[in-house]
């Protein structure tokens, strides 16, 4: 801000907290509804403050217990999301740091080709090749599968361009002085440009784990064994139960505990996370 | 300690544009040679070519008595130092200097042992356990240096090291790289487009212009025989005054004074004169030239008159305290007089040649 009136600080700071309410207010809800009666979010007055129904749903769904709506322990559910979710992080991050490094530093036929085919599979994304998708991974007999789960959500256009730009901002000089020295191409990969971009890494990580953890649709399509449910669409289907009222209440306990893992990450790799994400000095 | 031979080698770039041509060069052992050229001239593709980083195309390239056109830059047994410095960001400045050593498999108290002897001679053992930002530039410029002499390698190649230094800096720096250099008697090739640091610094320099020498020689003999205008200009400064004169029957004219030329045909010249070859007093048979004071300059040590002479703007160079009128005459001395035919090549006038040289 360039100027340093009293009210313009009182102004910015109502936007932030108007904008800060609209983003955390459903949340709240959430919290909120997971400490009521499963009866008292569905009778149409909606409890703007928490009950005291709290130790007891957090309890039942962490057991497992309430049978009629969920036929998968919670725990399961949260293992295969972690599962799902590092496995799609971690090898999203290794095929696009490769790739990247290809097309940065060798001089190969089709070189440009390559990178604009990568390029153009960032503008289809898993929802809109997810028939012949499925069909693949079905004939592959991938189905409820951790691979069936995480290989088709691995191949990552645009973590493949964040890299490139990376290895770009990186002066040919090092790479020369490195070959000087001795380095042969795996060897100026490993010793020089990961550790020059680890804090890319982490900020990568943190955004893949979340998208990770985030997949929806996929997960439902490809698993129909209750063993590879992931909590995500776990959730859903507790929703989606015919002959009775959802229970709320649990569904918020599990869509509360289900945000835990994701915000955890997040705290644990704040520092590299926005270093990774304004450090620009190589 | 090697002599680096380099014999008819060229550079052509994809599309066909040559960037370097017909290069023959010998550097003997021990020798430290400056290529020295504009922007573009091709001196750090030339040295770039000698240290593995750019194809050859065509020619070869001797460190020694191997012949190193197909040889990777690590088993050409060079170490360079980059204009930037090229320093590992993430390793302590120790870790810098010992990666090449530990990459060649050299044993580690032998590696502790070259690490130390080179941060002494540089003066750097303070900094070995930081990292490269959290140093200046001067210090990343000597654990630049320290990288190079760890290899202990029988050539030194330094691509514009000083240019990210400030001007006194520079100075400094370029002193201690040839007080180093003589120290070790490494051959050395060191590329820059400061004439200056040329100058200083070089046993032989090589004037590069457009991928091609233009001449190659001690600092001295470049300076008081340029083979062409482009040389004339190039080195020294501020730069030899270049005005156009005509030679007719062994005289040349040149604004409005005559000099005697003998034996240099007829036709339109170009008269070089150095700024401190001129006096204010006639000397001998001299015939002076009329100018017009334009402005002064002062460098403490000296003061530059530029003066409007003949149409033509010449700088002339004085002992501080000559003091300087707005009419006055010029008296070139006739031993400095450079001639450039048409071609912009010298010519030398018959009994000029023994005192020019």
């Amino acid at each position: 801000m360039v100027e340093n009136h009293r009210w313009l600080d009182v102004l910015a700071h109502l936007t932030l907290i108007l904008g800060v309410v609209i983003v955390a207010f459903p949340v709240y809800i959430a919290v909120v509804a997971s400490t009521h009666e499963p009866a008292d979010f569905v009778s149409g007055l909606i409890p703007l403050l928490p009950g005291d129904n709290a130790v007891a749903t957090y309890a039942s769904v962490l057991e497992g217990g309430v049978s009629s709506q969920m036929s998968v322990p919670i725990l399961t559910m949260l293992k295969n999301s972690l599962i799902m979710a590092v496995l799609i992080a971690v090898g999203k991050i290794v095929i696009s740091v490769l790739s990247a490094y290809a097309i940065v530093y060798f001089r190969f036929p089709f070189r440009q080709l390559a990178f604009w085919m990568i390029f153009v599979t960032l503008m289809l994304p898993v929802e809109v090749r997810i028939v012949p998708t499925f069909q693949v991974v079905a004939d592959l007999g991938m189905l409820n599968s951790y691979a069936g789960l995480t290989i088709p959500l691995i191949a990552s256009a645009t973590a493949t361009f964040l890299f490139r730009q990376v290895f770009l901002t990186i002066p040919d000089e090092l790479m020369e002085a490195a070959r000087i020295d001795g380095a042969g191409p795996m060897k100026f990969f490993r010793d020089i440009l990961l550790p020059l971009s680890r804090t890319n890494i982490a900020a990568l990580f943190v955004i893949l784990f979340i998208y990770g953890w985030n997949q929806y649709l996929w997960p439902i399509l490809i698993t129909t064994d209750a063993g590879f449910y992931t909590i995500v669409a776990g959730i859903k289907r507790m929703a989606d139960v015919v002959d009775s009222e959802p229970l709320w209440n649990y569904i918020m306990a599990t869509a509360v505990l289900a945000m835990l893992p994701p915000v955890i990450v997040v705290i644990a790799m704040q520092r590299l996370f926005v270093k990774g994400l304004v450090e620009t000095e190589k | 300690m090697a002599a680096i031979t380099i014999e008819n080698v060229g550079k052509t770039y994809a599309g066909g544009v040559p960037a370097v041509q017909g290069i023959d060069l010998n550097i003997r052992d021990g020798e430290f040679v400056v290529l020295v050229g504009p922007s573009g001239c091709g001196k750090s593709t030339l040295l770039r070519m000698i240290a593995g980083l750019e194809e050859i195309t065509e020619g070869t390239v001797r460190i020694g008595d191997r012949v190193v056109n197909r040889l990777e830059p690590a088993e050409r047994d060079i170490a360079m130092v980059f204009q930037n410095y090229a320093l590992y960001p993430h390793m302590t400045v120790r870790q810098n200097l010992s990666y090449g050593l530990k990459n060649r498999g050299t044993p580690r108290d032998e590696i502790v042992r070259r690490v130390d002897e080179a941060a002494r001679i540089l003066e750097i053992g303070a900094y070995l356990d930081r990292k490269p930002r959290a140093l200046s530039g001067g210090q990343r410029q000597r654990v630049a240096m320290g990288r190079a002499i760890v290899r202990e390698p029988s050539a030194f190649l330094f691509d514009e090291p000083l240019s990210n230094l400030d001007a006194k800096l520079r100075v400094t720096m370029r002193g201690e790289i040839r007080t180093l250099q003589r120290r070790l008697g490494t051959t050395s090739v060191y590329v820059t487009h400061d004439q200056l640091e040329a100058m200083t610094m070089a046993d032989r320099l090589v004037v590069l212009r457009q991928g091609r020498i233009e001449q190659v020689g001690t600092p001295l003999d470049v300076y008081r025989n340029p083979v062409s205008t482009f040389v004339a200009q190039f080195i020294g400064s501020p730069s030899m005054n270049l005005m156009s004169g005509t030679v007719r029957a062994g005289e040349v004219r040149v604004a409005d004074a005559v000099y005697p030329a003998p034996g240099v045909p007829d036709g339109a010249v170009t008269v070089g004169l150095r700024p401190e070859d001129f006096a204010l007093v006639p000397g001998g048979a001299r015939a002076g030239m009329p100018a017009r004071l334009v402005n002064i300059e002062e460098l403490g040590s000296q003061r530059l008159g530029y003066f409007r002479v003949g149409g033509e703007t010449v700088v002339a160079s004085f002992p501080a305290g000559q003091v300087l009128s707005t009419e006055m005459t010029l008296y070139p001395d006739l031993s400095r007089l450079h001639l450039f035919g048409a071609d912009e090549r010298r010519i030398d006038p018959a009994p000029l040649r023994a005192g020019a040289v």
